[in-house]
């Protein structure tokens, strides 16, 4: 099984080349790949999106990738893990964040790809901004807290504040 | 002792800076520099409820103790993905 050497987990600032990582991630004993591609719509909330920007805490943020994608290669019977998030402005239909996952058998690909947009999107300190015709807004997000799973890898240090809402 | 605060996202915009070097007692924790950041900025201190912290980058309590040359980031609600 390989390990964190051949994933590849960054943040970038220019458009991800999605068809790229999803072909890279997939070695010959690979029966699957599953991905995911979180693209920018062009609405929220019932108003009409024009662009977002990014940004992020940038070595937390990429350490904490890293921690998911460990955790995926020991929840999930899965080979490789690619995940990458952009930053700065991005426009409608454009991608901020793509993840790839390979592995034998498509139920632990789907599994771990589902796991890695999930566990990113309430751990990995990034904001996005939300610009309208009329205004722009920091987006509604998640409070951080790191995820606690009996086998898991344990925090070194557990956050007071505890998800408020969603 | 001096830490680094970091701010990001709303916070950034109502402080008006990404980081600045905060001078502390001894023995104080997060709870206690958060205090000091938002004495000169008010409107800091309404979004306080909302917050994590960070220490050296890895999610901290908020009476972890801070020490000399740590980087302390107050994070809003994350909204990635």
């Amino acid at each position: 099984m390989s390990r964190n050497g051949t994933d590849r987990v960054v943040i970038v600032r220019e458009a991800i080349d999605t068809a790229t990582l999803a072909r890279e991630v997939r070695a010959d004993e690979d029966g699957a790949v599953a991905t995911f591609d979180g693209c920018v719509r062009n609405h929220s909330h019932g108003r009409a999106t024009l662009y977002l920007e990014y940004e992020a805490y940038e070595a937390m943020a990429l350490a904490k990738m890293n921690e998911i994608a460990a955790q995926v290669h020991e929840k999930f019977s899965i080979n490789r893990v690619a995940m990458v998030h952009r930053l700065g402005r991005l426009e409608i239909g454009e991608t901020s964040v793509f993840i790839a996952v390979s592995s034998a058998h498509r139920a632990a690909a789907f599994d771990a790809c589902r796991y890695a947009i999930d566990t990113l999107k309430k751990t990995v300190p990034i904001w996005k901004k939300e610009f309208f015709a009329d205004g722009a807004v920091w987006a509604d997000g998640e409070l951080p807290f790191t995820p606690k799973e009996p086998g898991g890898p344990v925090p070194a240090e557990t956050p007071a504040a505890k998800p408020a809402s969603n | 002792m001096v830490v680094k605060v970091l701010y990001f996202g709303r916070l950034k915009e109502l402080s008006g800076t990404t980081e600045e070097a905060v001078v502390l007692r001894e023995g104080a924790r997060i709870e206690d520099l958060f205090a000091a950041c938002a004495a000169a900025r008010p409107d800091l201190r309404k979004f306080r409820a909302s917050l994590v912290a960070a220490r050296n980058q890895e999610f901290a309590a908020w009476d972890t103790r801070v020490h000399e040359g740590d980087e302390i980031g107050f994070l809003p609600p994350v909204s990635g993905g």
